[in-house]
């Protein structure tokens, strides 16, 4: 095989690592499973809400909305990072991983931890079962999801803890070989980005571990809800750069391969990702801005450090776009804008991550809107932040990674994508889609139209719109969503079609060497315990007084906070009667609180 | 794909990305443009407020 490809063209990835080509394979399949889920519950979700059809009693919108969040943001992200990882660890250090059993221990733990968590949320829909997970991605207590749910979550995150492990043990084999050399840029990325994750992580795993699962256990009486959010956001928000980075790292070592070019700066690139891992973090109050109980002080410390987050994404624009238009330089264009006539527009790879980056942009700026405190209130909770996060986790990640799967499946399965064409169309139909579905969600939240609701439609009450109506813009965030779903089908039925195409040699893809080479830039870049520790100093600061300060005013666990499992004690019709004795005890405190 | 279309060498010192500089300056000013009009949104319904 080897031999035979070597003859006909470039080997590929799956000719020279096929072991690792499995795992990547495995990580990608499971990756668009979930994403054929997730898409399955958008439809549902974006139909019922705009009234054009419901076929579900409203009570399951959250079962949906849930099943949709935790598939897309979590499994469908998270299984597709780690099949690029390994791919790009192993390309970039040019050597096999240390062991492969233990490469395929931690995505059986990812998996088990994901099918845990998705039995849970699908219980949901049993309700003569007591599982449920009604929660959405976010699982603020006091909703309480099923022990399963939590347990899957924790198994999942040990399993990504162990996969970064794997790309360190590597990297540590490859540098006994190679003492003197800098790290390879795509395992530089690779590394930078796990460290980020790491430390990440150390917040849901103490709201899990700790809190809620020995809380949904029963072992635990009641847990204090701002203290869970603060630990969830405090992994909330750099897990949006953990979705990210995947697609940076085609962005930046992939994309200008095919736009015919060479990346622009090893260095700049570098840069990008050290100022992730240091920023990535310390901002997660700003997801907060609306909750009683943190200052306004820390709430501004949040802010200031958001929009220095701002610089790694416009170094990223500038970078990847002078990279590609180096590539239709090289092509023969010409101009001021007439290069971007040069472009590879045929190929899908290249136009699903050009249009992603396009999408970014704009998401740029609702993201600027969200993260400003003082316009945050005019479009916090309402449907305007679906509208970003489709824009950015929705298409600059989710259409990257479409886009760049038309470039790797062939190199890890030694098959050709089944039809480019239908691949181009795939693309574009889902710009479209997005266009109109995002577009109208933003609209619609400046005119304060809620988000997480089952039926946005009110007796009694209208949504005013400055211009157009609110009937046109459910039509088309429905038109969009259903496209969303069509290019979703076309996606995972081509990559299921290529299954069956017939097995060929020399389908490699080789990457060209950046323009500025790494040796441009001091070595001090690559030292990785200096920027983990840098970070990990400014997390303290950024979070550790707020911490306080909340266990100071409402203490570890708060005991007065009760648990609600969704649907099932109001289906038992305890719910009411329980709120009665409750809002009663609490009454009955305050009075003898009061009586001297 | 694209990769084989390659008509001339550009190399470091012969490269100016000034497309680039074009386009993330037209950036720029569609985000400038959008901020005031997210003024404007704010305050739409509204009277504008004349001190």
């Amino acid at each position: 095989m080897m031999s035979e490809a070597l003859e006909t063209g470039t080997p590929s990835f799956m000719d020279r690592f096929p072991q690792e080509a499995a795992v990547v394979r495995a990580s990608l399949i499971s990756s668009f499973i979930a994403l054929f889920l997730g898409a399955v519950f958008g439809l549902i979700q974006a139909l019922h809400r705009t009234d054009v059809f419901r076929f579900l009693d409203s009570q399951y919108y959250y079962t949906v909305l849930t099943a949709h969040g935790v598939l897309m943001v979590v499994s469908f992200t998270i299984f597709f990072l780690v099949g690029v990882f390994t791919w790009a660890t192993v390309r970039s250090l040019d050597r096999p991983l240390v062991d492969i059993r233990y490469t395929w221990a931690w995505y059986g733990l990812m998996a088990i931890g994901t099918l845990m968590a998705v039995v849970a949320i699908l219980g949901g829909f049993i309700p003569s079962t007591d599982i449920s997970a009604d929660v959405l991605f976010t699982f603020y207590a006091p909703m309480q999801a099923h022990p399963l749910f939590y347990g899957g979550l924790a198994i999942f995150i040990i399993g990504t803890w162990l996969a970064g492990a794997d790309y360190f043990r590597a990297w540590y084999a490859w540098k006994q070989e190679h003492p003197d050399e800098r790290i390879p840029l795509q395992t530089f990325m690779v590394l930078t980005t796990m460290l980020m994750w790491y430390i990440a992580t150390i917040g849901v795993a103490i709201a899990v571990v700790v809190f809620l699962l020995p809380w949904s256990l029963g072992l635990l009486d009641s847990v204090n809800p701002l203290l869970t959010r603060t630990l969830f956001w405090f992994w909330g928000h750099p897990v949006v750069y953990f979705w990210l980075m995947p697609a940076y790292l085609l962005w930046y070592t992939v994309l200008p391969s095919i736009s015919g070019g060479r990346l622009f700066s090893d260095p700049l690139a570098r840069v990008v990702f050290v100022l992730f891992l240091l920023l990535s973090t310390p901002v997660g109050i700003h997801h907060q801005y609306v909750d009683p109980g943190i200052a306004e002080g820390f709430k501004m410390i949040a802010m200031t450090n958001t929009m220095f987050l701002l610089l790694p994404s416009l170094l990223t624009a500038f970078t990847v776009v002078a990279s590609m238009e180096h590539g239709a330089r090289q092509r023969g264009g010409t101009g001021l804008f007439g290069w971007l006539r040069a472009l590879p527009w045929r190929n899908p790879a290249f136009t699903g991550m050009a249009l992603a980056g396009l999408m970014f942009a704009a998401g740029g700026f609702s993201g600027m809107v969200n993260a400003g405190m003082n316009i945050n209130y005019l479009v916090h909770n309402t449907i305007w932040v679906p509208g970003h996060f489709h824009l950015t986790v929705g298409t600059a990640v989710a259409l990257t990674f479409m886009a760049a799967t038309y470039w790797l499946w062939p190199q890890v399965t030694n098959k050709p994508i089944f039809s480019r064409p239908i691949a181009l169309a795939q693309v574009v139909l889902w710009f479209v889609g997005m266009a109109l579905m995002s577009n109208a969600m933003h609209v619609m939240g400046l005119f304060g139209v809620p988000r997480r609701t089952a039926e946005p439609q009110y007796q009694g009450f209208d949504f005013v719109a400055s211009f157009g109506s609110i009937t046109e813009l459910r039509m088309q965030l429905a038109l969009g969503g259903t496209l969303l779903f069509l290019s979703t089908i076309l996606f995972v039925s081509n990559i299921a079609l290529s299954t069956g195409s017939p097995r060929m040699s020399g389908l490699g893809k080789p990457l060209s060497e950046p323009l500025s080479p790494a040796a441009d830039s001091p070595k001090v870049l690559d030292n990785l315990t200096l920027w983990f520790g840098i970070a990990m100093v400014l997390v303290v600061l950024a979070y550790i007084l707020p911490l306080a300060s909340i266990i100071t005013d409402s203490g570890i666990v708060d005991p007065g906070v009760r648990p609600v499992p969704m649907l099932v004690d109001a289906a038992n019709g305890l719910g009411p009667i329980s709120a009665v004795t409750d809002a009663a005890s609490r009454v009955v405190a305050a009075v003898v609180g009061v009586v001297p | 794909m694209g990769e084989e279309q390659v008509v001339r060498e550009i190399g470091h010192d012969e490269y100016d990305p000034k497309g680039t500089l074009a386009l993330i300056g037209v950036y720029f000013v569609i985000l400038l443009v959008m901020w005031v009009f997210m003024y404007f949104v704010e305050f739409l319904g509204n009277e504008l407020t004349v001190v």
